[in-house]
C-alpha cells in the first residue's frame, strides 16, 4: 500500500492523468459513520474522496475529518449539486465555497455528474439524466468552460446511472460525454457501475461505451455496487462491486491503464474494514496491470 | 422539445406529489420490459423518499414522537409543499418545525423538531474565527463592550417538556404529557463544543442576559437583566452567568467599539 508522510509528495505521487504510473492509486468516499473512527484510528488508504456539500462552510467534526485525512493524503472533491445540466444560473455562492474549499485543501481533482438536478430554484438531491442533442450539448460545454474558469482547475465530470432516455436524444450517452469533455476541456471521472447499471437498463454494450471514450479524458474511476430491482437494476451503492463490474474494470485497466480509483458505499455501510477489501481488490488488480505492462516493456 | 422544457417536464414527472405525470410516453423512451411510466416512477419514488431519509437524519426524536406512519406521511406532505432550497440535503428541514405547527402537531412534538434543527445547525455551523477568554477583558472598557457569540451558538424557547421527550422519554408517557395545557416557556442554548452538540435550559435571568447580548446589547446593559434587590447577588450572579459563557466558549470576540477591536 502506497501511503506518504507528506500529503504533497502524496499528491505528486498520484498520475493525474492517463499516464502509466508506478504504483497503483485506490481509496473510498469518506462517509459520516465512519467519522470517529476516522479521527480515532485514521484512514488506511492512498487517497479519499470528499461528497463537497457534506464540507462546504462547515467546522466541527466534518471539517476535522477533512482536515486529519488531508494531512495524510490527497483528498478529491466530489460534489453531487452542481447540476451542470440545469437551466438555472450556476449557483455563485456554492462555486466560491467550492473554489475556497478546493484551494484550502489543495484537492486533488473536483468533480461532479453530468446530469441535472435542479428545478424551479430548488435542488431534487437527485442525478437526472439529460436528453443527449445538440442544444443541451452547447449548454453543458459552456457551464463546465464557467466552471472551470471560476475554480481555475478542470472539472472532472462523472457519466450517472439512468433508468429513463429522452425520445429527443439523437447523440448516445457516450457520443455526449466524449463531445462535452473535448469541448470544454474538461475531464472524465468514469463510474463503471454506473455505465453496467445503464447499460442493463438501456441494451447497449458496457464495453462499446468503454471503447468510445477519449482515453487521455479519463482521469478517475468510481466502482460501486447496484442491485436487481426485477427489471432493471437500480445504482443504490448498498453492496459490494458485482464481480461483472470487477470485469469491466479490469477491461477499463487494459484500456486507460491504472487510474486513481475510489470505491464508493453509501447504503447499509459496512466496517471501515470492508471498504478496505474492496479498495485492496481494485489495488491488486491494478497493480496487477502496472506490473504487466512493466514487464511488456523492452 | 426545447431542452427547457424537456427538464421541466422531467421535473414535473420525478417531483409530483401524486406520482408521474400520464402521457409519457410520447417524451420518454420505454420498453416491453418497463414502461416509461414505470422508469419515471424511480425517479419520483427517489426524490421524495431521499428527502424523507434526509428529514429523518434530523428529525430522529420527532420521528420516534410522532410514530413512522405519521412520520411518513407528515414528512412526503411537507417535502411536497417545500423543496429542498439548499445544495446541502439535510437542509430541507428548515422549515419543519413550522410546518408542523401548521398542521397542528402536539406542541411539544412541534417544540422537539425545533431543538433538532438547532442542533443541526449548531453541529454544521462554520468553525468560530477565534475563541475569547476572560484575558480578552479590559475592566476599564468592560461596561460598553459587547459580546459576539461563535457561529454555533443558537438560542429558542421551548416547550419544557420539548427536553425531556428530546432526552428519550417513553413515547406514551410523552404522548400524554402532549396532551396537558403548556406551561411557561423555557429559554434553551445549543452550541457546538468540540465535535459535540450541547442544549441546556437557562433560568430567566440569564436567557434576558443572552438575548440582550445576542441583540447588541453592551455589558452594563447585559448585567442589568441580573437586577434584583441584593446588589451584592447581582453581581455575584452576573460574574457566574459570564464566566459560564467563558468556560462553555460561547464567546467569539468580545467588542469594545468601533475604534478597538480586542480578540483572544
Amino acid at each position: 500500500m502506497h501511503r506518504a508522510a507528506d500529503p504533497q509528495q502524496a499528491l505528486n505521487a498520484l498520475p493525474s492523468a492517463r499516464s502509466a504510473s508506478a504504483v497503483a492509486c485506490v481509496g473510498f468516499g469518506l462517509r459520516v459513520p465512519h467519522y470517529d473512527a476516522i479521527l480515532s484510528h485514521g484512514l488506511r488508504s492512498d487517497f479519499a474522496e470528499a461528497i463537497s456539500e457534506n464540507f462546504l462552510g462547515r467546522g466541527g467534526r466534518a471539517f476535522s475529518v477533512l482536515e486529519r485525512v488531508r494531512s495524510d493524503m490527497p483528498v478529491a472533491l466530489h460534489g453531487v449539486s452542481l447540476s451542470i445540466g440545469g437551466m438555472e444560473p450556476l449557483a455563485n455562492t456554492y462555486l466560491e465555497e467550492l473554489s475556497e474549499l478546493a484551494r484550502r485543501i489543495s484537492a486533488f481533482s473536483v468533480s461532479d455528474h453530468l446530469c441535472f438536478g435542479t428545478f424551479g430554484g430548488h435542488y431534487a438531491h437527485d442525478l437526472w439524466p439529460l436528453p443527449y442533442t445538440e442544444e443541451a450539448l452547447v449548454h453543458v460545454a459552456e457551464r463546465v468552460q464557467k466552471v472551470q474558469d471560476r475554480l481555475g482547475r478542470r472539472l472532472l465530470l462523472e457519466n450517472v446511472s439512468s433508468y429513463v432516455a429522452y425520445r429527443a436524444s439523437t447523440l448516445t450517452e457516450w457520443e455526449f460525454l466524449s463531445e462535452v469533455v473535448t469541448r470544454a476541456d474538461a475531464g472524465i471521472l468514469l463510474d463503471l457501475n454506473n455505465v453496467f447499471v445503464s447499460a442493463n437498463n438501456h441494451g447497449f454494450s458496457a464495453l462499446s461505451y468503454l471503447r468510445a471514450l477519449p482515453r487521455e479524458r479519463v482521469r478517475q474511476i468510481h466502482l460501486a455496487g447496484h442491485s436487481d430491482a426485477g427489471g432493471y437494476l437500480f445504482d443504490d451503492h448498498g453492496s459490494a462491486v458485482s464481480d461483472a463490474v470487477w470485469q469491466l474494470y479490469e477491461q477499463s485497466l487494459e484500456l486507460f491503464g491504472a487510474l486513481p480509483t475510489i470505491v464508493e458505499w453509501d447504503e447499509r455501510l459496512p466496517e471501515l474494514s470492508v471498504l478496505e477489501a474492496e479498495a485492496a481488490h481494485a489495488r491488486a488488480l491494478s497493480n496487477a496491470r502496472l506490473t504487466a505492462r512493466h514487464e511488456a516493456e523492452p | 422539445m426545447k431542452l427547457a422544457e424537456l427538464e421541466r417536464y422531467f421535473a414535473s414527472a420525478a417531483t409530483s406529489g401524486s406520482g408521474p405525470l400520464p402521457d409519457l410516453e410520447r417524451i420518454f423512451v420505454g420498453s416491453d420490459q418497463l414502461s416509461a411510466k414505470d422508469r419515471l416512477a424511480i425517479y419520483n419514488r427517489g426524490y421524495f423518499y431521499r428527502l424523507l431519509d434526509a428529514l429523518a437524519s434530523v428529525f430522529g426524536q420527532t420521528k420516534r414522537l410522532l410514530g413512522d406512519a405519521d412520520f411518513e406521511r407528515l414528512g412526503l406532505a411537507y417535502v411536497a409543499q417545500y423543496p429542498s432550497e439548499h445544495p446541502a440535503v439535510e437542509r430541507i428541514g428548515r422549515a419543519f418545525p413550522a410546518y408542523l405547527r401548521g398542521v397542528h402537531a402536539p406542541a411539544t412534538i412541534v417544540d422537539v423538531a425545533s431543538l433538532e434543527w438547532a442542533r443541526l445547525c449548531a453541529l454544521v455551523a462554520a468553525n468560530p474565527r477565534s475563541v475569547a477568554t476572560v484575558h480578552a477583558i479590559e475592566p476599564g472598557l468592560f461596561p460598553q463592550a459587547r459580546l459576539r457569540f461563535v457561529p454555533s451558538l443558537h438560542w429558542l424557547e421551548l416547550d419544557p417538556r420539548a427536553l425531556s421527550a428530546f432526552a428519550g422519554e417513553a413515547p406514551a408517557r410523552a404522548a400524554q404529557a402532549t396532551a396537558d395545557p403548556p406551561g411557561p416557556l423555557l429559554g434553551v442554548a445549543v452550541w457546538r463544543n468540540q465535535h459535540a452538540v450541547r442544549h441546556e435550559a437557562l433560568d430567566a435571568s440569564e436567557w434576558t442576559a443572552l438575548v440582550c447580548a445576542a441583540g447588541g446589547g453592551t455589558l452594563s446593559e447585559v448585567c442589568s437583566a441580573f437586577a434584583s434587590e441584593s446588589a451584592a447577588d447581582d453581581v455575584h450572579r452576573a460574574f457566574q452567568v459570564l464566566s459560564n459563557w467563558f468556560a462553555k466558549q460561547w464567546l467569539e470576540q468580545i467588542e469594545y467599539g468601533e475604534a478597538r477591536r480586542i480578540s483572544d
